[in-house]
């Protein structure tokens, strides 16, 4: 059996321990000061900031509470922004403007400062704002990356890859002509890795590349740090911050990119995480996703506990090979889908908490690897074509709940995304929804916890715990999350879930604006233009390609020969995977590898 | 009543999305479609193979990843240079796929492309009266994988209008197996059962068994009949194919079949096209029930050679082997799985259980996920070697 089962006891004792707090505090004298007293420090603490119109407001607001138990309840069980379980936030302050410096001095009390945790003054937080692309050539998709972040402090470049490279297939490969830059980037060898960042200070702190690619990850990210050696020498790998998605659970669960059987991926996956997190401190190397189960059509409450529970699962793998969680634990990363069912108000909050429990009660995880560092992207799968300009409304209600969660970072869906690759003008509007949010509107900018801690909150609050807890059990019933995996019961429930969803929508229980309300009937497709990789683009991506593998034929062998001696050895194959990303195009590598640990067999 | 309509569905290679198909195949299911799904991430290829194999009235693709003009055009071509060009192509892909998209496709010969909106029923009832109709006079076959999917087909739907054709269609001699008598090989084909309750891995031991028989011997050719139960009063999913690797191959010739309504794991119509793949050549046949209940005995009349029944360490307890009436008549048993907990009790309980036999079974453990697994190696030795001292 698993640790999962051990999880659920953990929260269900969290959830007891609060509540005997709460009693503690009513009857307990001395134990009913001391939670007043903090409290009080607490509030007399936090500094003020003022809105353009001269309001003052608070950078952090609390409950109006005056009475122990309560209080005990709010900090047992929801915890300030930045303090366990951590409920309200991973950090203390994170959308919010830096402080002016008059500001600080009248509130001598500095506050712990957002994701790079320094303090005010210093480096303001980072923008939260993500841009997704990836079309076309690696020449492409940089001239993408430079319009889009042209006008931004700070290059958060998010990549999406073509179907071939998704596949670990090189572009020259039989049957995948036409698929070639087709949703995503082509990338076949570290020369291309190359042009997908050039121009780009990929060492810098104000750079970070996130990689959207899991079956052939581990190659993937040995060609991103041969590409960064090539160009910036050696020492630059200790600097590189990203995320490389990495995730194998959600591929066999939804998402169907896996191309070695379970086994194999996962002891890459290891291998890679083990390595990245000793060497490359910055970098997150696995982000355990929920977005495409969602979009594979699961329930907000199934894709957070998937997600959860697939998260449990890594842990107690490496813990099992000698990993020290507080060393690969900070640097696991989340990715959760965003939509407009009312789960969706508080189910980040939950996930977050859930995590913290987990990690400190289950696996002994100090505070910073009890922090379930979210990115969240808006729902795809809601939006659709039929008058798609409506998407602009749906993306940014769902912005909303995003950030209402407390999300680390966001990625917002361009309205055309239903029927094309996003178009400049539809992805410029995108990312402006968030800037409208974070800076233009007052929402979130001056005051933490703005909006958290309705009734209604709360009550979504317990129902997506308790459902979440319902899963897990179901998962431990099956032997825990390999052998639900074995089982399919992700698969067969995702399916369900989806298939009903359909159904709701043909029988309008699930309404959808311009589809089945308010449809008009005279509307036509947009004209669009599309992102399409020209047969001669295509074909210059083979050349390139072909061009290298000659020109590396010699070294290639050497290399993939290394790299199957230390796979079939069973040591730690990250190494040698960084040699031969040096030489051998994607296909070379996982044909090789395929050789000695064999196919993925898929499920349905 | 009409034969039920056969369709293949399946994904385009790099393509993972599969949620639009799940979804579309249990609702064309649900009206009395049988599908045969061959999963996500396949080349055009495997399709048009299966598509011949299969004798499909058409093949429906769901493409997410783009590339969808060249990837639907090569189908409808391929499965016309391969002289089968009455099998029709029709698809979707949401949004992906625009309308100049469709009317290019279409200019290319796919019948129908649908577009996000379209409803489940609409699309169920577009291939009601676009494929339901009885097929005509057929085609000259091209080749010989064509020839013998058209005689199954023809088996298979005689048994559906209540005329039990025996052995009219297996009795003459087909292309195939002329081919091997002109050139003067007598040929042996051995045929081998495969049974066992449902989730035992009968479908991943007999494709990694297949990995092995394509890789013994080059030139061998196998013929695989797979079974899936159809749903009472509707069609039936025939998924088999979509969770294999090793038998998207061209020396494989492979045909799910949907119970139609019979129960004990075959259909009305196995038997006559066993015969007929016994006869056409190949070296082995491989065939596979339904996931089986305890009382199952589904292999009469000497139907295969060899009987293999397939279990899962988790048979409960001791005392239902003793309801297991296939322990007492399988030439092999196969504990699959035997990386699980119980395996170890399950194969002394069962090797128990068939030392009351007093008959020379054996038993095999193997973990069939597993690639170059041991235990399945043993058991493609027991089944070769058997095979050879056939009279």
């Amino acid at each position: 059996m698993s640790k999962l089962g051990a999880v659920v006891e953990a929260v269900e004792k969290r959830e007891k321990f609060v509540l005997e707090q709460v009693q503690r505090a009513r009857t307990d004298q001395q134990f009913a000061q001391q939670v007043m007293d903090r409290w009080n420090k607490i509030k007399s603490e936090i500094p003020v900031s003022k809105t353009p119109t001269g309001l003052p407001l608070p950078r952090l607001a609390l409950p109006e509470l005056d009475e122990a138990g309560e209080i005990a309840r709010y900090l047992f069980g929801d915890g300030l922004p930045g303090e366990f379980p951590f409920l309200n936030g991973a950090y203390r302050e994170m959308y919010l403007e830096p402080l002016r410096q008059a500001e600080v001095q009248d509130k001598k009390s500095g506050s712990p400062n957002g994701s790079n945790g320094k303090k005010n003054g210093a480096r303001p937080p980072e923008e939260p704002t993500r841009l997704f692309s990836g079309l076309m050539l690696a020449e492409d998709t940089n001239k993408r990356f430079h319009f889009l972040s042209a006008h931004q402090r700070s290059k958060r470049l998010s990549t999406a890859f073509d179907g071939p490279t998704l596949y670990g297939i090189d572009s020259d490969a039989d049957g995948v002509f036409g698929k070639i830059g087709e949703g995503g980037v082509a990338v076949d060898t570290v020369e291309d890795m190359v042009r997908l960042y050039d121009g780009f200070e990929i060492g810098s702190p104000d750079f970070s590349a996130s990689m959207t690619i899991s079956g052939p990850a581990p190659i993937i990210m040995a060609m991103y740090i041969a590409a960064a050696k090539r160009r910036f020498g050696p020492g630059v790998v200790a600097n590189l911050r990203g995320t490389i998605q990495a995730d194998i659970f959600k591929e066999v669960q939804a998402q169907n990119e896996t191309i070695f059987p379970i086994e194999a991926s996962l002891r890459f996956l290891l291998d890679m995480i083990e390595w990245t997190s000793q060497n490359m401190p910055r970098w997150y190397p696995v982000s355990i996703s929920g977005y495409h189960i969602g979009e594979a059509g699961s329930t907000p409450v199934q894709q957070a506990a998937y997600t959860l529970s697939n998260g449990f699962a890594y842990v107690e793998m490496l813990m099992a090979r000698g990993a020290d969680v507080n060393v690969f634990g900070p640097r696991l990363s989340f990715f959760l889908d965003c939509g407009l069912d009312a789960e969706y108000i508080a189910l980040s909050r939950v996930s977050r908490k859930i995590w913290a429990i987990g990690m400190r009660e289950v696996f002994g995880a100090d505070r910073r690897a009890q922090m379930f560092k979210l990115h969240t992207q808006t729902s795809g799968r809601s939006l659709i074509a039929a008058e798609f300009k409506n998407n602009l409304t749906r993306t940014a209600a769902e912005l909303m709940l995003a950030y209402m969660n407390g999300t680390n970072s966001c990625h917002s869906n361009s309205a055309d995304e239903p029927f094309t690759t996003p178009s400049e003008e539809w992805i410029r509007l995108a990312a402006h929804g968030q800037a409208i949010l974070l800076e233009e509107s007052g929402i979130f900018k001056h005051t933490m916890n703005m909006l958290t801690g309705s009734p209604g909150m709360k009550a979504v609050e317990r129902a997506v715990e308790t459902a979440i807890l319902d899963e897990f059990r179901e998962i431990e019933s099956l032997g825990g999350v390999m052998g639900a995996v074995e089982n399919r019961y992700q698969r067969s429930q995702i399916q369900n879930a989806a298939h009903r969803y359909e159904q709701q929508i043909y029988d309008g229980t699930r309404p959808i604006v311009g589809l089945n309300r308010y449809r008009n009937a005279a509307e036509e497709m947009p004209e669009i233009e599309l992102a399409r990789t020209s047969r001669a683009k295509q074909k210059l991506q083979v050349d390139r390609l072909m061009k290298f593998k000659k020109k590396n034929a010699g070294k290639a062998k050497g290399a993939l020969d290394k790299l199957v001696k230390v796979v079939e050895r069973g040591e730690n194959c990250f190494p040698a995977l960084l040699e031969a990303a040096e030489v051998c195009s994607l296909g070379q590598i996982t044909g090789r590898l395929q050789e000695v640990v064999g196919h993925f067999r898929p499920m349905v | 009543m009409a034969a039920p309509i056969r369709v293949l569905t399946a994904v385009p290679i790099c393509d993972g999305h599969d949620s639009a198909i799940n979804t579309i195949n249990l609702e064309f299911i649900r009206h009395g479609i049988e599908v045969v799904y061959l999963g996500f991430h396949r080349y055009v290829g495997d399709i048009v193979r299966a598509a011949i194999q299969e004798d499909v009235a058409a093949v429906g693709i769901s493409s997410y990843n783009g590339g969808h003009i060249e990837f639907f055009a090569e189908v409808v071509k391929q499965l016309k240079r391969k002289g089968a060009g009455d099998i029709k192509v029709f698809g979707g892909g949401g949004g992906t796929i625009t309308h100049d998209d469709a009317r290019e496709m279409k200019q290319k010969g796919v019948d129908q492309i649908f577009f996000a909106g379209t409803s489940l029923a609409e699309m169920a009832k577009f291939v009601h009266d676009r494929y339901g109709k009885p097929r005509g006079k057929r085609v000259k076959p091209k080749s010989a994988d064509q020839e013998l999917a058209h005689r199954l087909t023809a088996i298979e739907d005689g048994f559906q209008d209540g005329k039990r054709r025996t052995s009219n269609a297996e009795r003459s001699t087909s292309k195939s197996e002329k081919r091997h008598q002109t050139s003067n090989i007598k040929h042996q084909t051995s045929v081998i059962g495969f049974t066992g309750p449902g989730g035992a891995g009968k479908t991943t031991l007999i494709d990694e068994l297949v990995l092995r028989f394509l890789n013994h011997n080059s030139r061998s050719r196998i013929a695989i009949l797979s079974h899936d139960p159809s749903v009472i009063g509707e069609g039936a999913l025939l998924g088999d194919r979509a969770t294999m690797i090793n038998s998207q191959d061209d020396r494989v010739f492979m045909r799910s079949m949907a119970t139609r309504g019979q129960a004990g794991g075959l259909s009305p119509a196995t038997e006559s096209c066993l015969n007929l793949l016994a006869h056409s050549g190949f070296d082995y046949v491989i065939i596979e029930t339904v996931g089986t209940g305890q009382e199952a005995l589904p292999f009469r009349n000497q139907l295969v050679d060899q009987t293999i029944l397939v279990m899962n360490p988790d048979y409960g307890a001791r005392l239902q082997l003793q309801k297991i009436v296939m322990l007492d008549v399988a030439d092999i048993v196969v504990v699959n799985k035997t990386d699980l907990e119980r395996a170890k009790a399950a194969l002394s309980e069962i090797e128990h259980r068939l030392t009351q036999n007093k008959r020379k079974q054996q038993i095999v453990a193997t973990v069939a996920k597993r690639h170059r697994d041991r235990g399945v190696d043993e058991l493609f030795e027991l089944i070769t070697s058997k095979t050879g001292g056939k009279s």
